[in-house]
């Protein structure tokens, strides 16, 4: 067990590199470079040199690449070019407000996705089965933007409950954070739900249909008991994985939802990098999504395998 | 009833927010917070802005600054030399007052005296000319062009400085209206620090999250403003976040509302909505004047009456927006060409001019994207219509927005563009038309006009200056390479707690000084 996760471990960093390089040479595919898109349409040729010079872009690009990979070994992330911000200090706090919005999230949504995904499998056909698998996939159905706004409307314009701007900062307390945080959070809530409700519905039913199954109904046991006591353990592999990657769009892919609610997370950031070309920005944003991404999977399997003893043993 | 049709009509109407947007459409500077300005304002309280026109990667140096959230922090931290007054003419602001010595070639400034920095230093010469200097010679500046006139800046005294220009400029005063000439401490160079003469200091620097100030102790310089105790700028990029924000009160102000729903925001009870009308951003097509098929005027004549501009306004502008005359010096601005006649929309002149262009297989191919303007794909849709009504085929090709400014514009034979708004005639003129001009996005080279231009920057008397500069936008209306089709509106939205805010010929949120200029009531 302890050589799998350290093998996992090692394929993780190699991914990270690979996903370093792979930016970097995709920043450099983009066309223009940071000193253009800065000064953008009162760019001119002098100026231009002059702001290359003083970033240090008139070297050749795979140097500036070792400089930053170097960097990165120490722990250094480097300087934005754009405004010579500490890029480690203005990530830090936008990664924490990211993964706290994706936690809240995920705090309610995995519960209920999970649950409501059992009971439809207990209750399969029956009427609250049909509606969770409605309401969700509507959800699901609608653009998040649209339903960011349905939210605002309701919550935040009409019935005034709950502020439309989720922008977070140093200074509140866990409390406020919650409440300031709640219209986002509902919205991704809204957003993942669906896909690991029927994920979890689906794989508890493809179990139910196995003949050990049948042994336990012929037993005499109820169909809860048998749902959850021996359907459900032979489901968590497909169940976990499925999570895991909603965990991972919650921290990785809610740029939107940031937009909309201003909210100030890693998206955005990331957002303005790629836009002015900020190529340390931009990679530091993309190993800490890589290095989730990366960390989620490996935890995924890990538990797939505790859950699941077949899979643990070599062929 | 319906508030977005009759407000373009008399501007007469007695409804407060109606009278707002009607007295800045008659070009009154006049509004409903105005009206009560009678009222001595009163200190206190932050001021909430949500704002667009700002990133991530915002710095604090001035020489980097191109869009309204630096410029509205700019302007709370630091000052300028000269400000543009609510007249369109150069305010002094920390220059007391100048004068030209004869021929305009040089220029003695005297700097405010007393005028204290955040870090206790008082204002003097020196920190004027290092702070000019920033912008001058191998910098990175925005304002590079503008002050490459300057041959040189020297000391006369603690509190005088003569500044002498390569040729006769009678106009210089306003460039140092400009948003990336702030007045800094001599030797200034740790920007995380700023150190200015504005009524507030630096409290937080969350580039692309939000800016906060808070007013300084003691008096402010300027004795009629900086009421306010401090200023929480947030980055509100969406437009639809930054209305709801305001009418649900999270925020006291908002910049940009979007022309399409204003009508709505303008029926919220709490709100206000200031309308400064044609000072906003010139947009155009550009066609390159040395290009086929754009080095004839024929053809460049039927692509300006070949356009229905009073369409494109009413379609993708709402009306918020004033007919663009085919170059960039707006009607709010001084020494705009009155009597140059508008061009209309006629599709039989654009089909004679075509003709006789001959070159009745040329392919016409507009390159848009919303990176060059948000709309500017629905303009090109519309123009393609009325083009065809002449009779001519015009291609209209979408091209990413990014990296717009550095790989089309400037490049492509015909292309979309926008212009902001610059502080005088004459800056707006020569940064785009002179043939020496790095953003001459027409590659039209008239020597004939670069002499005209010159002639007016020196000629002193008001009047003849005037006519000259109005030779010069004919001359460019009638042979150059731009269709400026719309010059759009300032549309800011205030709560109605937020007195002060007046429409201003310059820049939007009263000239993006809404933070030392208002107060609450």
């Amino acid at each position: 067990m302890l050589r799998l996760v350290a093998t996992r471990f090692a394929l993780g960093l190699l991914t990270l590199l690979a996903v370093s390089v792979l930016i970097f040479i995709c920043t450099q595919i983009l066309p223009g470079d940071v000193a253009s898109a800065v000064l953008g349409q009162q760019a001119t040729p002098e100026s231009l040199k002059v702001f290359r010079a003083e970033l240090g872009l008139d070297k050749p690009a795979y140097l500036r690449y070792l400089e930053w990979f170097l960097g990165v070994l120490h722990g250094n992330f480097g300087k934005s070019l754009t405004n010579g911000r500490i890029i480690i200090d203005e990530l830090a706090p936008r990664f924490i407000n990211t993964l706290f919005l994706a936690s809240y999230a995920a705090v309610i949504a995995v519960p209920f996705a999970v649950g409501l995904g059992i009971l439809s499998a207990i209750r399969e056909g029956r009427l609250t089965d049909r509606l969770a698998n409605i309401l969700t996939l509507v959800a699901i159905s609608v653009p998040e933007f649209f339903v960011a706004y349905l939210l605002i409307i309701v919550f935040s314009i009409k019935l005034a409950w709950f502020p439309s701007l989720a922008t977070v900062n140093s200074d509140m307390g866990l409390g406020t954070r919650v409440f300031v945080a709640f219209l986002p959070a509902l919205t991704l809530t809204l957003v993942v739900m669906a896909h690991m409700l029927r994920m979890t519905r689906n794989s508890v039913l493809s179990i139910m249909s196995t003949p050990y199954i049948e042994m336990a109904f012929l037993k005499g046991l109820t169909r809860s008991r048998v749902v959850a006591w021996h359907a459900l353990p032979n489901a968590l592999g497909p169940i976990v994985s499925v999570v895991a990657l909603n965990l991972a769009y919650l921290v990785v892919g809610v740029v939107v939802v940031e937009n909309v609610f201003v909210y100030p997370g890693v998206g955005q950031y990331m957002v303005d990098a790629v836009a002015k070309r900020d190529v340390p920005v931009i990679q530091a944003c993309g190993l800490v999504f890589a290095g989730v991404f990366v960390t989620l999977n490996t935890v995924a399997d890990i538990l797939a395998m505790l859950a699941n003893p077949r899979l643990r043993r070599r062929r | 009833m319906d508030h977005s049709n009759d407000k373009r009509g008399s501007g007469l109407i007695v409804d407060r927010r109606e009278l707002m947007t009607g007295a800045a459409a008659l070009g009154l500077g006049f509004s409903a917070s105005g009206a009560r300005a009678a009222d001595a304002p009163k200190k206190g309280g932050t001021l909430r802005l949500g704002m667009e026109g700002g990133s991530a990667s915002d710095s604090l140096d001035p020489r980097t600054y191109a869009d309204s959230i630096p410029i509205s922090y700019g302007w709370q931290l630091w000052n300028g030399l000269v400000e543009i007054g609510p007249d369109n003419n150069p305010v002094g602001e920390l220059a007391e007052s100048w004068e030209a010595k004869p021929g305009a070639k040089e220029w003695i400034f005297n700097i405010r005296k007393g005028v204290p920095f955040t870090s206790g230093k008082i204002l003097d010469a020196d920190d004027v000319i290092y702070s000019l200097n920033m912008h001058r010679g191998e910098t990175k500046s925005g304002a590079k062009d503008l002050m490459a006139g300057i041959s040189d800046i020297k000391k006369l005294g603690s509190h005088q400085i003569l500044i002498t220009l390569s040729s006769a400029d009678a106009g210089l005063p306003s460039i140092f209206a400009d948003y990336h000439i702030l007045i800094v401490p001599n030797n200034f160079t740790d920007w995380s620090k700023p150190d200015g003469t504005g009524a507030f200091e630096l409290v937080t620097f969350e580039p692309g999250v939000r800016v906060v100030t808070k007013r300084k102790k003691g008096d402010y310089w300027k004795k009629d403003r900086g009421f306010f105790e401090g200023v929480e700028l947030r980055y509100i990029p969406d437009a639809a976040a930054r209305v709801q924000a305001l009418i649900s009160g999270q925020i006291d102000a908002a910049n940009r509302l979007d022309a399409k729903t204003v009508s709505l925001v303008m029926k919220a009870p709490t709100v206000n909505v200031v309308r400064t009308k044609g000072t906003g951003n010139r947009f155009a097509w550009v066609a390159l004047c040395d290009t086929d098929p754009y080095q004839s005027n024929d053809m460049r004549l039927a692509l300006k009456y070949g356009i229905d501009r009073q369409k494109i306004i009413d379609n993708v502008y709402k009306g918020f927006a004033t007919m663009g005359n085919d170059n960039t010096v707006a009607p709010s601005q001084k020494y705009f060409a009155k009597d140059v006649p508008q061009r209309p929309y006629d599709p039989d002149k654009a089909a004679f001019h075509f003709k006789k262009a001959g070159m009745a297989n040329a392919k016409i191919e507009l390159q848009v994207s919303e990176g060059a303007f948000s709309g500017a794909t629905d303009c090109a849709v519309l123009y393609q219509e009325a083009m065809k009504k002449a009779g001519i085929e015009l291609d209209v090709k979408r091209v990413s927005g990014d990296g717009y400014w550095s790989n089309v514009w400037l490049k492509a034979p015909f292309c979309a563009v926008y212009w902001g708004g610059r502080p005088s005639a004459d800056n707006q003129l020569a940064q785009t038309f002179l043939s020496t001009a790095n953003w001459n996005d027409t590659h039209w080279k008239r020597p004939a006009f670069d002499k005209l231009l010159l002639e007016a920057r020196a000629e002193l008397d008001d009047a003849k200056r005037g006519q000259l500069y109005a030779e010069c936008q004919k001359m460019i209306s009638e042979d150059g390479g731009m269709i400026c089709f719309a010059i759009g509106d300032y549309l800011d939205g205030y709560s109605k707690k937020v007195m002060g805010a007046t429409p201003h010929p310059h820049y939007d949120m009263c000239d993006q000084r809404i933070a030392e200029k208002g107060w609450f009531a």
